[in-house]
C-alpha cells in the first residue's frame, strides 16, 4: 500500500518536472531517442510511452516545433523550443525556483 | 523486422487516422534505433526473442496507442458516486423486484417448461438491466458536458447560509447534516428518468402481451396514474432544491414528509383494489392462469407491503430531520 501510494505520489510530483526537463533539454535541437538519452545521462530517465505523447502535446500548445528531416539517410523527426516555448520555459524556471527555494524553507523551519 | 512491422500495424489499429502515419513513423524509428544500439553492445544481431522482449517492454499496442490520445471519461468523478446510486436503486430495488415479483410468476406458472421460462425471465431482466444502464448512463453523460459557461457566472454571495445550530445540537453531534451532492444529483437524475418511464407506461394501459399471456392493468391503475406521475415528477425539484440550498434540510424534511404520505396514500389505494392485473391467454388453461393470478397478486402484495414499509420508515426519518435530530 504504502510502496503504491508513493509511487503515484512520486509520478505526480514528476509530471510537472518532466515538461520543464524536455522544455529545457530542447533549446538545443534534439530527435526523440537523443533527447530520451539526454534526459536520462541529465538523471531524468522517462520511457518513451511517456516522452513521445508528451512531446506531441507540447507541440499541440505551440511550445516545441518538430519537423522531418533525413539524418544519415534515416528520416528522424526533430523538435526544438518554439519562441512561446522559450518565454514559457522562462516563466516555469522562475516558478521553480520560487517553489524550489519555498519547501526548503518550509522544511528546515520545522 | 518483420516482428517490429507487426507490432507497428497493431499500435496503427487503435490510433487516430489523422496521426497514424506521423506516430507510427517516430515509433518505428525509436524501436529501430534501441535494436541497432543494443545490437552495437552485443555485438551480434537480435533475433525475435530479444526483439520480442524489448517490445513487450513498450507495452501492449493498445496501451502504446493509448497514451497518444487524450484521457476522457463518459462520466466524471463528480457525477459518478451519484450515478451509481441511481444504477443501484433502479436494477436492484426496481428492475429485480419487478421480474421476481410480477414477470417470473406469470411466465413461469403459464408454461409447460418451467425451467425454460426461468432461464428466459433471468434473460429479459439482463437485456431489461442493459438497457437502463443504458439510459441512465446517457443521462449523465449529457449532464457531464453541461455547458461550462453556466457555471462560470456564480455569484459567492448566493452561496447557501450555513445552518446555525443550537449548543445543544453542536454537542449532541446529532443535528442533520445538509444534504449530500450524490442524494441530490441521484433524486434529480432519479425523478427525470422515472417520469420518463412512467410517461411511458401510458401506452399499456390497455394492456400488453407476455408470451402467449396478455396482461390487462386493472382500473386502479388509472385511478392512481397522474398521483404516481406526481411522486416521480416531485424527485425533480426535491433534487434541485437540495443542490442549489443544501442546507435547507427543514424544507426538504416537509417535502420529502409530503411526498411520503402521498406515496402512502397511493400504496393504500392500490392495496385497497386487491386485484392488479387480469391475465387472459386463448392457449392456456384456466388452471394455469388462475395460478398465475395468484402469484403475480402475492408479488404485488409483497411488493406494495415492502413500498410501504420503506415508504413509512423514510416518513419517520423525515419527522426527526424536522426536528432537528440526524436521522
Amino acid at each position: 500500500m504504502n510502496a503504491e501510494l508513493f509511487e503515484n505520489l512520486r509520478l505526480e510530483l514528476r509530471r510537472g518536472c518532466l515538461i520543464v526537463a524536455v522544455l529545457a533539454q530542447l533549446r538545443k535541437e534534439h530527435y526523440g531517442y537523443t533527447l530520451r538519452k539526454a534526459l536520462a545521462d541529465g538523471g531524468l530517465a522517462v520511457d518513451e510511452g511517456t516522452l513521445y505523447p508528451l512531446l506531441r502535446r507540447l507541440e499541440t500548445q505551440g511550445l516545441l516545433a518538430s519537423e522531418w528531416r533525413e539524418e544519415n539517410k534515416r528520416n528522424k523527426r526533430f523538435y526544438r523550443l518554439s519562441p512561446d516555448g522559450e518565454q514559457i520555459l522562462k516563466q516555469l524556471l522562475d516558478e521553480w525556483q520560487g517553489i524550489n527555494g519555498s519547501i526548503n524553507r518550509i522544511v528546515q523551519g520545522e | 523486422m518483420e516482428l517490429l512491422d507487426r507490432y507497428l500495424n497493431a499500435v496503427r489499429f487503435w490510433l487516430p487516422n489523422a496521426q497514424q502515419e506521423d506516430i507510427i513513423a517516430e515509433l518505428g524509428e525509436d524501436i529501430r534505433l534501441q535494436v541497432e544500439e543494443t545490437e552495437a553492445s552485443l555485438g551480434q544481431k537480435l533475433n525475435d526473442d530479444d526483439l520480442a522482449a524489448i517490445l513487450r517492454r513498450r507495452g501492449h499496442p493498445m496501451l502504446m496507442a493509448g497514451r497518444y490520445v487524450p484521457q476522457r471519461s463518459l462520466i466524471g468523478p463528480v457525477l459518478y458516486p451519484a450515478y451509481l446510486v441511481v444504477m443501484k436503486i433502479l436494477v436492484l430495488w426496481i428492475l429485480v423486484p419487478i421480474f421476481v415479483l410480477i414477470v417470473a410468476p406469470v411466465t413461469i406458472a403459464t408454461t409447460a417448461n418451467p425451467t425454460l421460462a426461468s432461464i428466459q425471465t433471468l434473460w429479459n431482466l439482463a437485456m431489461a438491466a442493459v438497457f437502463s444502464v443504458g439510459v441512465v448512463t446517457v443521462v449523465f453523460a449529457i449532464l457531464e458536458r453541461r455547458p461550462i459557461h453556466e457555471l462560470e457566472k456564480w455569484d459567492p454571495l448566493k452561496l447557501p447560509r450555513v445552518p446555525k445550530m443550537t449548543a445543544a445540537q453542536e454537542l449532541s453531534l446529532k443535528a442533520p447534516g445538509p444534504t449530500t451532492r450524490v442524494n441530490a444529483i441521484a433524486e434529480l437524475v432519479f425523478g427525470v428518468i422515472t417520469t420518463g418511464v412512467w410517461i411511458q407506461a401510458i401506452r399499456y394501459r390497455a394492456g400488453f402481451d407476455l408470451n402467449t399471456v396478455h396482461i390487462t392493468p386493472a382500473h386502479i391503475w388509472t385511478i392512481v396514474y397522474w398521483p404516481i406521475f406526481a411522486i416521480c415528477l416531485a424527485g425533480v425539484p426535491l433534487g434541485w432544491t437540495g443542490l442549489v440550498w443544501p442546507s435547507g434540510s427543514r424544507l426538504r424534511a416537509v417535502i420529502r414528509f409530503g411526498i411520503d404520505a402521498v406515496t402512502l396514500g397511493v400504496i393504500g389505494v392500490l392495496a385497497g383494489a386487491g386485484s392488479w392485473l387480469k391475465l387472459t391467454s386463448a392457449t392456456i388453461s384456466m388452471t394455469d392462469l388462475a395460478t398465475a393470478t395468484h402469484w403475480t397478486d402475492v408479488g404485488m402484495k409483497i411488493t406494495l407491503a415492502s413500498a410501504a414499509i420503506i415508504t413509512l420508515i423514510d416518513a419517520i426519518r423525515e419527522v426527526r430531520r424536522f426536528l432537528g435530530y440526524k436521522p
